[in-house]
């Protein structure tokens, strides 16, 4: 996975986050979307007859005072959160 | 049991199966969101990788088929891929000798390794006549469902939403011969049904009923089915892994 | 030709069934639909895989 920022402000970010598609970044854009002090997130996958750019372009809006890669990072932290409960969730259940 | 959408975030999920069997299943999540249950649908289709013979070196063929047909008819048969015991791109070498007059089945395939030997042994690849024969040594190779629809492990993978039926009154007499279908899993004051149970059509469990139906809101029935290559459990736990992978990734990589 | 081994539609794989199905249904008197739940062939994507399809590898034997 490698990141690339396209665009840098004080509380905007665009990133492209290559060799990703819908499957994570949809997860990841919902992901950005319940973490506190983002006020805006989404995601381009730009198709390819657009103009070459194929790699999807990641866009984080945050709060004054809040960094957008800190709140990237907590993004990313709480889908691995929700993936270890869906784990034990459904592991309990196959268990039984 | 309480179905209405809590605080995402710190969502507790819970699984219910309501059909099981190694190979094909069904399951209520509640608690995932749509964007994350579209994730592992999509993880389940595209990501988890399966073996499938790739390449194919021809000894002999003398059959009616050309040689690029034959490499396709053994391609699309399954092979047991246990989950973690294989990098993406490792093969397996596989070899078939069948001569005429006879027919070549996929449990014709020899395979070198136990781990990954054909699912499903009954698929005529071809009808060998007097003097033809196949002979192919063929490698497997651990790929994903993106790049062949080969490597692909689930099959007709969806999810429903759950459909919350209740009672609100009676209906007049016209309108109770209208036939109501409705295709998925129900739930009646916390109680699953499958709609199978009456031949989808509300109107046979609930006559003359005027019912609402309504969504639960993050609540959806899995129905999952593999090729046989690895069991559902195995199938979605290792599409969970997939995304959890990935993720685990990005917070490393920002960390840089 | 051959049986597909695989529904062209969802993938599952339905080439093992040929062979009973042709017994049963094609040459046998059985009624298909019955000889498909029988099998568990369930979807009509898989079903018309089977209802649909024509051995012609004896047909094209002598020619090669």
């Amino acid at each position: 996975m490698e990141l690339r920022v396209t665009e840098r402000q004080d509380n905007e970010l665009s990133i492209e986050i290559a060799g990703e598609n819908h499957t994570f970044m949809n997860v990841l854009k919902e992901s950005l979307l319940e973490t506190e002090d983002v006020t805006a997130a989404t995601y381009d996958m730009n198709p390819e007859q657009s103009g070459g750019q194929t790699e999807p372009i990641l866009t984080i809006k945050t709060e004054e005072g809040v960094d957008t890669l800190d709140a990237l990072e907590d993004a990313a932290g709480a889908i691995t959160e929700k993936t270890t409960n869906l784990r034990n969730a459904f592991e309990t259940a196959a268990a039984a | 049991m309480s179905t209405e959408p809590n605080s995402v975030a710190d969502a507790e999920y819970d699984v219910t199966f309501i059909e099981r069997g190694p190979e094909r299943a069904r399951f209520l999540i509640r608690g995932i969101t749509p964007a994350f249950a579209n994730g592992i649908r999509r993880a389940m289709v595209a990501d988890v990788p399966t073996m499938a013979i790739d390449t194919v070196r021809v000894v002999e063929n003398s059959s009616v088929m050309f040689d690029e047909q034959i490499g396709l008819r053994l391609g699309l048969v399954p092979l047991s891929t246990p989950p973690g015991e294989f990098e993406v791109g490792e093969s397996v070498t596989l070899s078939l000798d069948v001569s005429g007059p006879d027919t070549a089945y996929s449990g014709d395939l020899v395979s070198a390794e136990d781990l990954v030997q054909p699912t499903v042994d009954g698929v005529p690849i071809i009808d060998l006549k007097e003097d033809q024969r196949l002979e192919v040594e063929a490698e497997a190779v651990l790929g994903r469902g993106e790049s062949h629809a080969k490597h692909q492990g689930g099959i007709a993978v969806g999810y429903r939403h759950l459909q919350r039926v209740e009672e609100v009154g009676d209906l007049d007499a016209y309108d109770a011969e209208e036939s109501h279908v409705l295709r998925g899993v129900i739930e009646e004051d916390g109680e699953l049904i499958a709609t199978e149970e009456f031949d989808h059509d509300l109107r046979e469990r609930y006559p003359g009923k005027e019912l609402a139906v309504e969504d639960v809101p993050d609540a959806f029935v899995f129905h999952v089915e593999t090729d046989g290559s690895m069991t559902v459990e195995e199938l979605v736990s290792e599409a969970i892994g997939s995304l959890e992978a990935r993720a685990a990734e990005l917070r490393e990589a920002v960390q840089l | 030709m051959m049986i597909p081994v695989r529904c062209f539609t969802c993938g599952s794989v339905v080439g093992q069934h040929w062979e009973d199905f042709k017994a049963r249904a094609v040459e046998g008197e059985e009624d298909p639909g019955a000889v498909l739940d029988d099998l568990g062939v369930g979807r009509h994507c898989c079903r018309r895989m089977m209802v649909s399809h024509t051995d012609l590898v004896d047909i094209v034997a002598p020619y090669q």
